[in-house]
């Protein structure tokens, strides 16, 4: 490294605490989410700044609104957590989906068909899916190291494998009997208490905030975390650090499922209260997860921030549709926003555009 | 059908046409990222691809109900889409697996997008006009055979041509063959994109021929599976039919005994359990190309 | 005899400011062997690599038969008729040898097919003219390392190399085998070819070379005739000493045997013997010193010692008690410390902050880890400023990443770290490499100062000044095995220079 060089590095490190370089890259990421967005609502033949208008109406415009929104952040704050605990351990944990639906069995089996004192209920439906979540993730960073398969494939494979696990279970055992169409309706002491009656906003949010505080803290003020982030950095050096690296590898990923299956759990115990027996209500949560913390930056303070943002464009894409929509043509669908969180995770997934741009020209010099 | 006994599934044609039909989008998607694969580079995004290929064909043969256009939608789509992820992969030297990651959401969300602006659904497209079909010669389609043969001739290719030599060694030990002259970029390049096309006709398969619609879970994992074949038949294309049928045959199977005795949803786990069991147990340590996955960089 | 290749005033200076050439002259002549000779980072593999076309210099000329030559790639080269043999096989070890020999080569195909049994007749001609005999059909991984070599050769001489460089060949290959590599390069020489054989083996540059060239420190000794030279001659030549840092040493006082090794074994993963059998004890209060050549076994040693490879047979006894074959932790515990030799690769998470790598080993430790695993930041940040205060380290913030601090101070926090643990044994190895000077000089007067507090240092560097001027006992490794233990201050250059080829000095002269 040259003396310019470490001089400038040393100006970037300056301390402060919001990593100022993440920032830009998230904030370059939404931007560029929403400019393709526009570019492809006009192409329908759409406004775009209805759109928009629409999607921010949605999300804050009334506090029943934004009530809903925040009550949205739970899910897909924990599934962001999660990936993000497996990512600083350099693992690709896409199994959300299948370890939050282990989430999602625990409470609605639990829940409906055990009898417990209220607060014990709760904790124990935590619990379980947590060991649920996190034995599945294990198992397949088990699989990584013992047998060399990769995490992608099997993790995709467990997702499935769970869906069906899930359902059948609800419609053999689980079922309500008088409607064959969902879960039996878990017990008042399983419940989360909602903030406000009449919202979706439940105290499931604060348990969920608290998690990623947890995580946080976790990460980077014990000894498991630094271990985790060690090994996602540098396996060598952590290897010399007196680091186990397939031990921790492991850990993390268990960490990484346990908290996946909480955010199924919550949705169970917090908003719905049972799931129906094709699980759409919980679907996709997962994969929300992972664009979340890519905009996140799998950091857990990330993680809230970007939750919330992606919450809006849930909340508001559903109030956009009627926004849009003219006489004999309906509006643009919620789905768009899906499509702009592929965009913004496309973008975010180059990893550091301003530095690999610069990577770029240095070569081309030379 | 629903009467057929366990056994008796078997010895009916409609059996094993449909374990071909099965064995098509898996098989060719897997055979185009083994020749990616073998040149160095990982495509995460199959899943995407097929999506997209299936998006682009049936979109296309809607408006033109013409199946010459629709292919050439599906193929076009996968270049596109293939040289953005070369792009990403190989010169920008990003993270192959999160941008494939991002590849098979933003294929989802547009797919959706697409169903709903263009149909007005969110299901299933309405079934594509007869001319924009892939037409079946007695009752089998074309993409079987097609898929076959093009197994045979990539490994032809990698074996017994000069090309398919360089095209590996660029994927064993890349600085080893930049000193033997080889461009490793542009290797890379070609392989990716040959790969993307491929699991994007995989995708014109499921939309302008089996399906012949398009549907939001249209690829239901094909493109994870079809990672899994590739490790299973460990990156030769002659095993990879044989896998290919094995896990057509599973699905197959799972479709076929559905006969209200054993639960859809357990059957529906079949496949998936089976891919599974196979990658972590059967194929023992397969090892990769080399450089599989590894940025490259030219001194 | 015309000469087949001549290189004037080759400079070469990298991108961040290392000098590897200072203006060498080097040429050949057809028909000879000609030895290039000189220790680690002398420059000889750079100079050859220039004339293979790997690197560009940065001024001279070359002159390839008479003409003038610009050579820009191995393509090029080749082109020329120049072929090299460099130390790690430019081979695929998943394809055959004969894939391998034809690999990229325009003419071995019909068509778009690969033309194997044109290529495979000519090859088998050559491999009866030439008497190197290779397994065509077998992987390259399958084939033991001498016969890989051999390969190597084979592939330049189909390409219809006549001057052929083989860089340190004899390093990979065992007594038999450099006999045959011998009569082979002879039967070459016979046929009007020419060999460049760079080589730091004094025993062997003497016995197959007809001119030898030694290189120091990037520049030219001088070229001699073989037959009017001797070992003795030469290994002044390689090594012959300008001190260029004086430190005053006190004299040692060693205490008690802090590391005892006895008849250390280690293997690598194909099999080959890295560590054939090593002995040695270091005391607290002393400096025992590694020298030679990189290569001979002294990472696979360092490892073994550290916990980090397994060791096949021996004995390691820290402070008495048996560790080898125990992790790294276990070793920390028992008072050992570490300055590895790639502080990149082991010695430090570049992304973590200084405050982070401060405690790189000692995370799971007291006072840093309290209950349930919990860190303790202000311990922690206690014992950063201690190694900033008493190491001098430069840096504007415990938060910075590692990867903002310079070469010189990343190498102070690891070497503070690991001193700061009060070890019984540091062991550094390649210490100093890539430092300026200023960071070097610290770093070898905190060794001392170990030494001077009582604990043992085991120093292995590739630097012969810097092992003979801090050393109080010192090995030459050669080969794996230790040619002789001796007191540097009381050994002649010329007996090291022979020590670092491989033999042991005789009876004293």
């Amino acid at each position: 490294m040259t003396q310019q060089e470490a001089e400038a590095a040393k100006a970037v490190a300056k301390p402060s605490w919001i990593p100022w370089n993440s920032v830009a890259e998230s904030g370059l990421a939404i931007i560029m989410g929403f400019l393709v967005g526009g570019g492809i609502i006009a192409l329908a033949g759409f406004n775009p700044a209805l759109f928009y208008r629409g999607l921010i109406e949605g999300a804050f415009g009334s506090p029943r609104a934004l009530m809903d929104t925040i009550s949205y952040m739970t899910p897909i704050m924990l599934t962001g957590l999660s990936f993000a605990i497996a990512a600083r351990a350099n693992l690709f944990n896409i199994g959300s989906e299948g370890q939050m639906y282990m989430g999602v069995l625990a409470a609605a089996s639990i829940g409906a068909f055990v009898a417990l004192p209220e607060g014990l209920h709760q904790m124990v439906i935590l619990f379980v899916s947590f060991l649920l979540g996190g034995f599945i993730a294990a198992l397949a960073g088990w699989l990584k190291i013992k047998r060399g398969v990769h995490e992608v494939v099997s993790t995709i494979m467990l997702n499935w494998i769970g869906f069906y696990l899930l359902t059948y279970l609800a419609i053999f055992v689980l079922f309500d009997p008088l409607r064959a169409y969902k879960t039996t309706t878990i017990l008042p002491s399983a419940t989360v208490p909602f903030v406000t009656s009449g919202t979706s906003l439940s105290y499931a949010v604060v348990i969920a905030i608290v998690v990623c505080i947890v995580c946080y803290f976790l990460l980077w003020r014990t000894t498991l975390g630094y271990n985790i982030r060690a090994v996602g950095l540098n396996p060598t050096s952590s290897e010399y650090g007196g680091i186990k690296v397939s031990r921790t590898m492991v850990t993390a990923m268990f960490i990484s499922g346990g908290v996946a299956a909480l955010a199924g759990a919550l949705e169970i115990m917090g908003r719905f209260w049972y799931v129906d027996t094709e699980a759409s209500y919980v679907r996709n949560l997962g994969f929300d997860g992972i664009a979340v913390a890519l905009v996140g930056r799998n950091h857990p303070l990330g993680i809230i921030i970007s939750s919330f943002f992606f919450a809006m464009l849930k909340t508001g894409g559903q109030a956009v549709q009627i926004y849009t929509s003219e006489a004999g043509r309906t509006g643009i669908p919620l789905e768009m926003s899906l499509a702009i969180q592929g965009v913004i995770i496309v973008f975010a997934s180059i990893p550091s555009i301003i530095a690999l741009v610069k990577k770029f020209t240095e070569g081309r010099k030379k | 059908m629903a009467d057929a006994g366990l056994l008796e599934i078997f010895l009916t044609a409609t059996f094993y046409i449909g374990m071909f039909r099965f064995m098509v989008p898996i098989t060719l998607s897997a055979l185009g990222e083994i020749v990616a694969e073998k040149s160095g580079v990982v495509n995460i995004g199959l899943e995407g691809m097929i999506m997209l290929g299936g998006l682009a064909s049936v979109f296309v043969g809607y408006f033109t109900a013409n199946v010459w256009l629709a292919l050439g939608a599906g193929i076009g789509v996968g270049a596109a889409v293939g040289a953005l992820h070369a792009f990403i992969a190989i010169y920008l030297r990003g993270d192959q697996i999160v941008d494939g990651v991002g590849i098979n959401l933003f294929a989802y969300g547009i797919g959706v997008i697409v169903l709903y602006l263009t149909w007005g659904t969110f299901a299933n497209s309405p079934i594509i006009p007869l001319s924009a079909r892939v037409p079946s010669i007695f009752g089998v389609s074309p993409f079987v055979p097609f898929t076959l043969v093009m197994c045979a001739l990539v490994w032809y290719f990698l074996e017994k041509t000069t090309y398919g030599l360089r095209l590996r060694a660029v994927g064993e030990n890349p600085e080893v063959a930049e000193a033997a002259g080889i461009n490793v970029y542009r290797v890379r390049l070609a392989a990716t994109i040959f790969g993307a096309v491929l699991s994007t006709l995989a995708g014109a398969f499921l939309g302008i021929d089996w399906l012949a619609s398009y549907a939001r879970d249209i690829s239901a994992g094909r493109g994870f599976i079809a990672l899994a074949l590739v490790v299973f038949s460990k990156w030769n294309p002659l095993i990879l039919i044989g896998g290919g049928l094995l896990f057509g045959f599973f699905y197959d199977f799972a479709i076929s005994i559905r006969s209200g005795i054993v639960p859809d949803q357990l059957l529906g786990a079949i496949p998936y359990i089976a891919t599974l069991v196979i990658v972590s147990g059967l194929v023992g340590r397969a090892r990769p190309p080399k450089a599989s996955g590894k940025p490259y960089k030219r001194e | 005899m015309p000469q087949a290749f001549s290189m004037k005033g080759i400079v070469k200076v990298y991108s961040d400011g290392t000098v590897a050439l200072r203006g060498v002259d080097f040429s050949a002549e057809e028909g000879e062997i000609h030895g290039l000779l000189g220790e680690n980072g002398a420059g000889k593999t750079t100079l050859m690599n220039i004339l293979f076309g790997r690197i560009r210099m940065t001024r001279g000329e070359t002159f390839v038969r008479g003409k003038r030559a610009i050579i820009k790639s191995p393509h090029d080269a080749m082109a020329l008729g120049i072929g090299m043999v460099h130390q790690h096989f430019m081979l695929i070890p998943a394809f055959t040898a004969l894939d391998n020999v034809i690999l990229g080569l325009e003419t071995a195909k019909k068509g778009v097919m690969i033309d194997r049994k044109t290529a495979r007749e000519k090859l088998e001609a050559l491999i009866k003219s030439s008497g190197l005999a290779v397994d065509l059909d077998a992987r390259v991984e399958d084939l033991p390392v001498g016969i890989q070599q051999r390969l190597e050769i084979l592939k330049l001489m189909y390409r219809g190399a006549d001057i052929i460089v083989l860089d340190e060949p004899t390093s990979v290959l065992t007594p038999v085998e450099v006999d045959e590599l011998f009569s082979f390069l002879r039967s070459l020489k016979a046929q009007g070819k020419t060999v460049v054989f760079i080589s730091h083996k004094l025993r062997e540059v003497m016995a197959i070379t007809d001119r030898v060239t030694v290189l120091r420190k990037g520049q030219l000794v001088r070229t001699v005739k073989t037959a009017e030279t001797t070992q003795g001659a030469l290994a002044q030549m390689m090594v012959g000493r300008d001190v260029v840092f004086t430190l005053t040493k006190k004299p040692s006082t060693p205490g008690e045997v802090v590391l005892s090794v006895r008849d250390l074994k280690v293997r690598d993963v194909t099999g080959r013997q890295t560590v054939k059998g090593v002995s040695f004890d270091v005391r607290g209060g002393e400096i025992f010193g590694i020298a030679g050549v990189e290569g001979n076994g002294q990472t696979q040693l360092v490892e073994a010692l550290t916990g980090l490879t397994k060791v096949q047979s021996g004995t390691v006894l820290l402070g008495g008690v048996e560790v080898q074959n125990r992790p790294p932790h276990v070793l920390y515990a028992q008072g050992l410390a570490h300055v590895p030799e790639d502080r990149h690769r082991r010695g430090l998470i570049l992304e973590f902050s200084m405050l982070e790598n401060s405690v790189l080993g000692l995370q799971m430790r007291e006072p840093f880890s309290g209950r349930f695993g919990v860190l303790d930041p202000e311990e922690m940040e206690k014992w950063t400023q201690k190694i900033i205060s008493d190491f001098s380290v430069d840096v504007s913030s415990t938060s910075s990443p590692a990867s903002s601090l310079s070469g010189g101070n990343q190498q102070k926090v690891i070497c503070g770290r690991e001193m700061l643990k009060n070890p019984r044994i540091v062991v550094a190895s390649q210490p100093t490499r890539g430092l300026d000077v200023a960071a070097t000089e610290y770093i070898r007067s905190l060794l001392l100062k170990m030494r001077d507090e009582g604990k043992g240092v085991l120093l292995v560097s590739a630097d012969l000044d810097e092992v003979t001027m801090l050393s109080d006992r010192m090995a030459i490794m050669y080969e794996g095995q230790f040619v002789d233990i001796v007191d540097p201050s009381k050994v002649s250059e010329r007996d090291l220079g022979l020590m670092f080829g491989g033999i042991k000095r005789e009876a004293p002269a």
